[in-house]
């Protein structure tokens, strides 16, 4: 599993991967839709599995000494390596956001605010995404734009849901700034770092077991 | 008792257009072994499933090792070139063979650029500028130079110049005397004369010979007919129509002239083809 994450970054990774983690500072605009961060993360594994088809990677990966069903699990563990980089450098922004802009700026008037809420929200729509793209493109891994499509299509949804409850009265105390009501923004954040990790799991275990059955 | 390099047994995979028909053969260690056949009978199909990158029922073993179970084992046993080197094409030869390096225990360095000094390969160049040959002979150094015990080579030397042909067939001499196996595809048949110990040969997925190539070039003689009744006669086996009347294959060492791969492959494929149109009728 080493060799195959030490050839994801030698031979497959798609520099928007590195560049996309930039869009984590997006938390600094005032009034901005926060959760399109993550879209950009999708972005990312869009574009590294165009490179990796048009390089004829899969078909390469798994003429090498490893078992053909590692191969989606190696190219899923570096993406997730990002999105959890993502969600720290987001995290770090946020930390930066709250102890340097004046209190009036920190509640987001278009969606939520950039709190510790926030990163729950955007690991669970990390995870969404994980279980909607990988299973549909590694059944058959030449098929990238309609996966992509499908998953983008189903986070956008839960994005328009998130912002839209943004505006319900009850949901005040999670677009306020951090400290405040800490105990429910820390179950919102480790509830959505729970699911993150429970989706992608399931999207690794349904990739590989679709994978094997591809012909390259 | 003989060491088998590769045992296949009951490969079978089926697509909407082709069926590989559950073939079985093996190859003793030790031995090159030519898989023969038209375009599209099933040669590429064969080898990528041996490999495990075709999703097919049946059992390979290589070495004694089960593919299914030791997938990673058997695979560091095997060298594999599947055509030419189509991957990776904005990459550097250098950055492509340091990765493979990683996955390979017995990778040497060494050997690897004694390969790459004698196919005269560049390694930092890129993928894209190397000629269809000169991706076959990286696909190859690469192949070669990680300890393969089994080298699956596909159509490795459709892509080369006839001098590169000939060197390529001096090497898989040299690898056979060190006791390397060897299974390649190919329509070349010319350089199966020059290396090949054993001929599987396949036809619209089915395996229509297996034999020594001695044995097989034994076993037909060449015959010319002035008409088919005399080829009737003799029994004759795909008998088509030349210039100056027909010619088929007769089996025993008595009349006509010994039959070239070419000539057994293009009358038992006119045999075969044949036989299906009378089934049909």
């Amino acid at each position: 599993m080493k060799s195959l994450i030490s050839k994801e970054f030698s031979l497959c990774l798609h520099p928007t991967s590195i560049i996309f983690l930039a869009f984590a500072a997006l938390v600094f605009v005032p009034n901005y839709p926060y959760e399109v961060i993550f879209f950009f993360s999708g972005l990312a594994v869009f574009f590294t599995a165009m490179a990796a088809r048009e390089n004829g990677d899969l078909a390469f990966t798994a003429s090498l000494p490893v078992k053909k069903r590692n191969v989606p699990l190696a190219r899923m563990a570096v993406m997730m390596m990002f999105q959890c980089a993502l969600l720290c450098l987001t995290a770090l922004c946020i930390v930066i956001k709250q102890m340097t802009f004046p209190q009036t700026m920190l509640v987001n008037l278009v969606g939520n605010s950039a709190n510790l809420a926030f990163c729950g929200y955007g690991a669970l729509l990390l995870g969404i995404f994980n279980l909607m793209f990988f299973p549909l493109h590694y059944q058959n891994p030449t098929k990238i734009g309609v996966p992509f499509a499908i998953a983008t299509a189903v986070q956008f949804a839960l994005i328009g849901c998130m912002v839209m409850l943004r505006h319900l009265p009850f949901y005040a105390p999670l677009t306020s700034p951090d400290p405040d009501y800490y105990g429910i923004k820390l179950a919102i954040l480790f509830g959505g770092l729970t699911l993150y990790a429970v989706l992608s799991a399931l999207a690794a275990r349904l990739s590989m077991q679709r994978f094997e059955r591809v012909d390259l | 008792m003989t060491l088998l390099a590769l045992n296949v047994q009951n490969l079978r995979k089926v697509y909407p257009n082709f069926v590989l028909d559950g073939i079985s053969f093996s190859v003793e260690a030790g031995q090159i072994a030519g898989l023969i056949g038209r375009n599209g009978a099933g040669k590429s199909t064969t080898l990528k499933s041996v490999m495990g990158l075709i999703a097919s029922e049946g059992a390979v073993k290589v070495f004694g090792k089960d593919f299914g179970e030791e997938e990673g084992t058997a695979k560091e046993l095997i060298g594999y070139v599947g055509g030419g080197f189509r991957f990776y094409p904005n990459k550097a030869l250098s950055a492509v063979a340091k990765t493979v390096a990683r996955f390979y225990p017995h990778w040497d360095g060494e050997v690897f650029r004694r390969y790459c000094d004698e196919y005269a390969l560049v390694l930092t160049k890129k993928i894209r500028e190397l000629s269809e040959g000169m991706k076959i002979k990286f696909a190859l150094a690469l192949a070669l130079s990680h300890g393969a015990k089994l080298l699956l080579l596909d159509e490795p030397t459709s892509g080369l110049d006839p001098l590169s042909r000939e060197d390529l067939c001096d090497t898989l001499l040299a690898l056979k005397a060190q006791g390397v196996t060897v299974l390649f595809s190919t329509h070349i048949t010319s350089d199966l004369m020059r290396v090949a110990d054993r001929i599987l040969y396949l036809s619209d997925g089915t395996l229509l010979a297996d034999a020594a190539l001695d044995a097989l070039i034994g076993r037909y003689r060449l015959k010319h007919f002035a008409d088919l009744a005399e080829a009737d006669a003799v029994r004759a086996i795909g008998v088509k129509a030349v210039k100056g009347g027909f010619e088929g294959l007769v089996e025993g060492s008595g009349e006509g002239r010994e039959a070239t791969l070419d000539e057994i492959m293009i009358h038992l494929e006119w045999e075969r083809r044949k036989s299906h149109e009378i089934a049909h009728k």
